[in-house]
């Protein structure tokens, strides 16, 4: 604390903040008394006291980088306490957000899905790819298998007598679709995460929050493996007392998608190696795994969504709609794409099937950039920590 | 200009609560000639002043201040005090009031000499709420040994028994069972609120664990503790084991500044918590103390001396950050207390014997609001509507503040009230 630090503040920071959610946090006079109600703030510079006078200075640089912000898990007992309505917890998540969208890559797509005016676009992208899917499957279905068999292949996966919705979009494109973007994600989480890294570990050591003084790969992915548990088990969440509600239907999200993600991947397997196209019976366990998940996605996210609402003293802004509109849309589209094929109904299970796909676009293309990214940066934050050190 | 000293016809000035501010309000008004009602709802005049051991600027005892005040009020015949006494209902308008007051029975008469025999021979026993509760008292008592007027109360509680027992002990025929609950009508043209503040209720502060934890206490029962005619004759002593304490914290803002409870600062806990420092560092050289706090607001040339001399004492320790989070250490009785020093960033947990609530003030008339046209601000304050005219607050019953502000702000009000008065 003796060395001179310039204080340099980021209007424009504070600014994006607030519409991020965080629009009380000039009310801070830096009692602390946040520090000590976090149930999981550590010892040694405890959270999130630092943190909001950093913001209400508009000291970016104290807080992109600082992976404190990402050991919060925003279970409100610190706004609970708070004598000035100030609400530091809703002020840590606005801050995360910033974060997300300051390490994603690229900036046009960062800046669209934080925008509300944006959101007609982001559906229209998909909306308008799978509509062109679907005219190519519906009326090219003869070119495109001559197409295939040229190459060994076989282009319907749909059966004649039963509804298959690789009749509708071919499963082909879908994958074609899907495989690329998920590398997409994945490299820009990858580009992001370096940053992210080598930030927070500076951070950590210039205000000596770690013990360590270089980041040993080993170690690092060590601490992964350690935290893991931890989330699984919800075990921070679980600490906190205010919110934890939320942590039941968290963890019913998280596990719904663990379950679709297996599902996803199964399947993927069975049409492509064993050649079985769906629909796949009703008694196989790996469709009971997805029945399960989709239901378990669909009542976590419903219960999340009614907990914000019902919240009156939390902020909830468009970041955090967006998220819960978009996993309720995919756990409720899903589960009508198979009620609906169930039922017989052809058009219908095509047209909620065409929805579905919209939203696992969205969910998929923009993951970087949405709240979502808090998975990728907390499970890192977190690992740092274990790494570091930080008690 | 009119040579005619007397007082005008246009009616008297009735002060509501019979403290520092509303004896000072009183005093003002009836030394020039006014005529004042003072009406009390204890039984004895002094307020929250007389529960003090030592008051500021000066650290004066409360003797000092009140016994000169109760001299004026007897030389006075224009100030009619009413103890015992409560506004009911006020209506009518400025210049023109009349004042529904109920007088409890004190069930003692002018007679009553203040001998004590009566409180020799009662039984029973009735909790000491100027001690906070601290003590017990007998049901017959003396509110206190500065009580003005010097006269016994009978608890309505008191039994049959007891009754005929105090009732045969008096020699001067003082105790009549048979007072009953009277309602007046009073007709005045000024009215001072002069009602004064109550410590806030620590119990709500719910992560401070007053009521939890015997050995965190307030900063009033502190104040009681170290008077020399308090539950414990001056000693300043943790209640669950009576012992010295050797380490004392103190928790500034318990309640005030914050929006769970009141979100205005109180003014004086600051100080309080500093002149608290003195009397512990009297009684006890060796203790440590610790002060918590968010900022400390000590207002004025003085007040920032205080605490300049105070900062200079080794055994008295500033923490800059809020108390959040207390425990008790179990068998020990010590209060274990959590917070974040804000300067060094670092998490503090700390035992110690006795942690002390610098509560603040909430004003009475926020809580039990009189039946008048008054207006109140976000913070259950009243506020002056000099327009209008009429009624007006003074002291702690207008904002927070301390015995010198508020007889600055009392004498005001009395001129603001003898205004309406001639104005008519």
């Amino acid at each position: 604390m003796s060395e001179k630090y310039l204080v340099q503040p980021d209007l424009k920071f504070i600014d994006e903040i607030t519409g991020f959610g965080a629009e009380t946090l000039k009310k801070c006079f830096q009692c602390a008394t946040c520090s000590v109600a976090c149930p999981i703030a550590p010892e040694n510079s405890p959270f999130p006291r630092k943190e909001m006078i950093a913001a209400s200075w508009g000291l970016k640089d104290k807080l992109i980088g600082n992976g404190d912000i990402w050991l919060c898990h925003e279970c409100g007992d610190c706004s609970d306490l708070c004598p000035r309505g100030a609400r530091p917890g809703d002020v840590l998540s606005a801050v995360r957000y910033a974060a997300i969208n300051e390490y994603a890559q690229p900036k046009i797509l960062a800046n669209a899905v934080k925008d509300p005016q944006k959101l007609p676009f982001l559906i229209a992208i998909p909306a308008i790819w799978f509509a062109i899917l679907a005219y190519i499957t519906m009326a090219g279905g003869e070119t495109m298998t001559k197409l295939f068999h040229n190459f060994g292949l076989e282009w319907s996966h749909g059966g004649h007598d039963v509804i298959a919705h690789a009749n509708f979009v071919s499963t082909w494109l879908v994958d074609i679709t899907f495989v690329p973007l998920a590398a997409f994600v994945v490299i820009i989480f990858a580009l992001s995460l370096k940053n992210f890294i080598s930030d927070i570990h500076a951070n950590a050591v210039a205000e000596g929050k770690t013990d360590k003084t270089t980041i040993d790969p080993k170690g690092f992915l060590l601490a992964i493996k350690d935290v893991l548990p931890v989330i699984f088990k919800h075990d921070k969440f679980n600490e906190c007392e205010a919110n934890q509600d939320r942590a039941t239907a968290h963890m019913m999200v998280l596990y719904a998608f663990i379950g679709l993600f297996v599902v996803t991947n199964i399947f993927f397997v069975v049409l492509y190696i064993f050649h079985i196209p769906g629909p796949y019976s009703q008694l196989n366990p790996v469709k009971w795994l997805a029945n399960i998940s989709g239901a378990a996605l669909v009542i976590g996210s419903a219960l999340m969504i009614k907990n914000r609402l019902s919240k009156k003293d939390q902020v909830s802004s468009y970041k955090d709609w967006y998220i819960l509109g978009l996993v309720f849309a995919l756990g409720a589209t899903g589960l009508l794409t198979e009620m609906t094929r169930l039922a017989g109904s052809e058009y219908l299970t095509y047209f909620m099937y065409y929805l579905h796909l919209i939203a696992i676009f969205n969910l998929f293309a923009f993951l970087p950039f949405s709240k979502m990214a808090h998975l990728v940066y907390r499970v890192t934050a977190m690992a740092y920590a274990s790494y570091g050190n930080r008690k | 200009m009119t040579t005619d000293k007397s007082a005008p016809a246009g009616g008297s000035i009735m002060v509501v609560g019979g403290g520092i501010s509303g004896l000072t309000t009183a005093l003002e008004a009836a030394e020039v000639g006014y005529e004042v009602l003072l009406i009390e709802k204890e039984p004895s005049l002094g307020g929250r002043v007389s529960q003090l051991k030592q008051y500021f600027p000066k650290l004066c005892p409360p003797t000092c201040g009140l016994e000169i005040n109760y001299k004026r009020v007897k030389d006075n015949p224009r100030i009619k005090v009413i103890t015992m006494a409560e506004v009911e209902k006020v209506e009518g308008n400025a210049g023109n009031y009349t004042v529904e007051v109920k007088i409890s029975p004190r069930y003692v008469n002018e007679n009553c000499t203040a001998c004590g025999e009566c409180a020799k021979v009662c039984e029973s026993e009735i909790s000491n709420e100027f001690n906070f509760g601290m003590d017990r008292r007998k049901a017959a008592y003396l509110p206190h040994n500065m009580a003005f007027p010097m006269r016994y109360v009978m608890a309505p509680s008191m039994g049959a028994d007891d009754r005929e027992k105090c009732k045969e002990a008096c020699k001067y025929d003082a105790i009549d069972f048979d007072m009953q609950e009277k309602t007046l009508d009073f007709k005045v043209g000024a009215i001072v609120w002069a009602t004064g503040w109550k410590p806030y209720d620590a119990a709500r502060i719910d992560n401070l664990g007053f009521g939890r934890y015997q050995n965190i206490i307030t900063n009033m029962m502190l104040e009681r503790m170290a008077s020399l005619n308090g539950p414990t004759q001056g000693k300043i002593l943790r209640p669950s084991d009576d012992k010295a304490p050797e380490t004392i914290a103190f928790a500034q803002c318990a309640g005030s500044r914050d929006e769970n409870h009141l979100p205005y600062c109180s003014y004086i806990c600051c100080m309080a918590s500093l002149k608290h420092a003195t009397y512990l560092r009297e009684q006890y050289p060796d203790a440590k103390i610790y002060i918590y706090y968010i900022d400390l607001r000590t207002p004025g040339r003085k007040y920032e001396n205080f605490y300049s001399n105070l900062k200079k004492d080794e055994n008295v320790f500033f923490i800059k950050g809020k108390v959040a989070e207390v425990g008790e250490e179990s068998g020990t009785g010590n209060v274990t207390l959590v917070a974040e020093d804000t300067l060094s960033g670092e998490k503090i947990r700390q035992t110690v014997d006795m942690l002390v609530l610098a509560t603040g003030m909430q004003p009475n008339a926020s809580v039990d609001k009189p039946n008048a046209d008054l207006k109140y601000n976000a913070d259950g304050f009243i506020v002056n509507d000099f327009k209008k005219g009429g009624m007006f607050a003074a002291g702690c019953a207008n904002k927070p503040a301390d015995v010198v502000t508020s007889n600055q702000n009392a004498t005001g009000m009395a001129l603001k009230a003898i205004q309406t008065l001639v104005r008519r």
